[in-house]
């Protein structure tokens, strides 16, 4: 792979390195071990506790709210280290595609 | 629409089992979403075309109200979306289906056996004619089985025991399931059948507190050192209990045992002592009905940084070297420096965790310590990282992130928590569990609605975790059973060789009138 010379061919880059890393099975790998961090560092407990707490005090239920309510607890709750170690991986990965 | 929304949840159970390495594995073309052209990593599907794209840039549910079409799935969880509704929906159906559909796909995909034999498969029990009129005629009661329970005098070590078999939910569908009937038990002091008598109490109309007097006073008659009125310790308890109803079961046996209490609990521990010198490998497979886990590190610390479940069990599978006093190859026949290092061979359905919180101090005369230290666990466990399966898989780097096998044989649910507070001779017990989706805790008689929040954010002495999915022996006659038509055979023979020496009396009493006259 070449270094993106414009926005352009830094789409199709990115869609290209996100095509390979699902087709080889790196994303669900990646995914599995950034599921299990999370889960160690008590993260999915605390965003599946605060949903259905939410979830029980409303009147209507309704997905999209939740969704939005907790998107951003949720993204500023992810652990410093987890979100490092798995960005690394990630990391590792990318370079390793352009080295080829 | 059911038959698509069953070959879609196929199609991502069979993906995702596939753990091997990036580097091993085939490349698989992946599904692109129809809108925008990207590379789809959690497709939706609509149930009516053949529509794959994305939620975020909301392009499946753009397509919904373009054409029309009602639903769509998300691969990944198998929720359904109602483009009506604008939102996903709760289904029974669906959730069967789900259910059922994993569950084929995790039994095709199973590939190690020791017997080497394709997976037993799940058959949902479906009522013959007779049983469904019986079904008809019954009377349907509550099934949850939250009853407070009394404090006899420092007994909270014993309730919240019971609290977590009451909710353990192979043994309440096996006491449910009259399997071990009080009425027709020959044992005296029987456990098994207290707990039988048990189960009968909680799930009873009766909703206030209960006194579990007779458990407590059969507990006393068959361990006599757990006697007094003293506090004694939940998990001895338990251990105890455990022993005691495999006793009183029937048809339990001393090895292989086939006991409720073996078949919910036992799991098989292995030990690997590898030679450093020649690098042979002694193995030895141990059985365990639960696991406790130190909180105390090499060095004596507390934790080390890593105070969770899932670091104690790193720690309880970490190689550990061993002295050369302390072992000699058989191999090389000297002794030399080796690694021991255990793993879990035999998951069990029902794990048990015990943190070592009470120290012994055997050095000085002080009272024994209580480590207060907060261990935090997941409401969800993946042991694979800690079986033999998945370490001897590991890479050089230690990564057990492959591993053969469907997820779905590793995952654990907790189900029950039991709490101390205070030291270790003056303290108090309580407990939380789990009831479908809600959690409760449990002080004695107090039975209060809780949350998840609540359960994990505890302090925990011991832990219970339910596998979510289980897997089938092939049908044998249960034990009991066998046992039972033994003992009838048995009798009736006694019974014809009574007749024989009643009708012998009676000939022999004719024969000597005979003979008189």
């Amino acid at each position: 792979m070449s270094k993106p010379t414009s926005t352009l061919d830094t789409d199709d880059l990115y869609a290209q390195l996100h095509r390979r890393m699902i087709e080889s099975g790196e994303w669900d790998r990646i995914r599995r071990l950034m599921s299990s961090k999370l889960s160690e560092h008590g993260w999915v407990d605390e965003m599946r506790h605060r949903a259905k707490e939410r979830a029980r005090s409303m009147d209507t239920l309704s997905f999209r709210v939740l969704l939005e309510e907790i998107s951003l607890p949720a993204r500023d709750g992810v652990p410093v280290v987890v979100k490092r170690d798995v960005m690394n991986v990630i990391g590792q990965y990318v370079k390793g595609q352009f080295e080829k | 629409m059911l038959n698509k929304y069953k070959a879609v949840v196929a199609w991502h159970a069979r993906r995702i089992q596939d753990t091997s390495p990036p580097a091993k594995r085939r490349k698989v073309s992946a599904p692109t979403c129809d809108t925008c052209n990207a590379t789809l990593s959690r497709p939706f599907v609509c149930l009516s075309c053949s529509f794959a794209g994305c939620w975020q840039s909301g392009h499946v549910t753009s397509h919904l109200h373009e054409t029309g079409h009602s639903f769509c799935v998300d691969t990944r969880s198998g929720s359904v979306f109602c483009a009506d509704c604008d939102d996903f929906i709760c289904d029974g159906t669906i959730d069967a289906a789900h259910l059922s559909t994993v569950l084929l796909i995790e039994e095709q995909m199973t590939r190690f056996q020791v017997a080497k034999r394709p997976r037993e498969p799940y058959q949902p029990w479906v009522p013959s004619e007779s049983e469904a009129a019986l079904l008809k005629e019954s009377t349907v009661l509550p099934c949850q089985g939250r009853r407070g329970l009394l404090n006899l005098g420092q007994t909270c070590f014993l309730n919240v025991i019971l609290q977590c078999f009451i909710h353990n939910p192979l043994l309440r569908n096996y006491f449910l399931g009259d399997r071990h009937n009080t009425r027709l038990c020959k044992h005296t002091d029987c456990t098994c059948c207290e707990m039988d008598s048990l189960f009968s109490e909680v799930y009873s109309s009766n909703q206030t507190p209960f006194g579990p007097t007779s458990f407590l006073a059969t507990t006393w008659k068959v361990s006599a050192e757990m006697s007094g009125y003293s506090q004694q310790d939940a998990h001895e308890f338990f251990i105890t209990a455990l022993n005691q109803i495999h006793g009183t079961c029937r048809g339990s046996t001393n090895i292989s045992c086939n006991c409720i209490i073996h078949q919910t609990f036992a799991g098989q521990l292995q030990s690997d002592v590898t030679c450093e010198r020649c690098g042979n490998t002694t193995s030895t497979v141990d059985p365990m009905l639960d696991i406790s886990l130190e909180l105390r590190g090499k060095g004596g610390e507390v934790g080390g940084g890593e105070n969770t479940l899932a670091g104690c069990l790193r720690r309880f599978t970490k190689p550990e070297k061993l002295g050369p006093k302390e072992y000699s190859c058989s191999k090389c026949t000297k002794a030399h420096e080796a690694v021991k290092r255990l793993s879990i061979r035999k998951l069990p359905p029902v794990l048990s965790f015990q943190f070592k919180r009470f120290e012994h101090k055997t050095t000085s005369k002080a009272v024994p310590q209580k480590i207060d230290t907060p261990v935090r666990f997941p409401a969800t466990l993946n042991m694979a990282p800690y079986t033999t399966l998945a370490m001897n898989h590991a890479g050089k780097d230690g990564d057990v992130s492959t591993y053969p096998g469907p997820e779905g044989m590793y995952e654990y649910d907790l189900f029950a928590v039991i709490n101390h507070e205070g030291q270790m001779d003056n303290g108090h017990y309580t407990n939380f569990a789990r009831f479908r989706d809600e959690w409760y805790r449990f002080d004695d008689d107090r039975v209060t609605p809780s949350n998840l929040g609540a359960c994990l954010n505890s302090n925990a002495y011991m832990c219970f975790y339910v596998k979510r999915h289980l897997d089938y022996k092939p049908y044998m006659k249960p034990t009991y059973r066998v046992t039972r038509d033994n003992d009838i055979v048995r009798e009736m023979e006694q019974e014809k060789l009574k007749e024989m020496a009643r009708q012998k009396e009676v000939d022999d009493a004719l024969m000597a009138t005979i003979a008189g006259d």
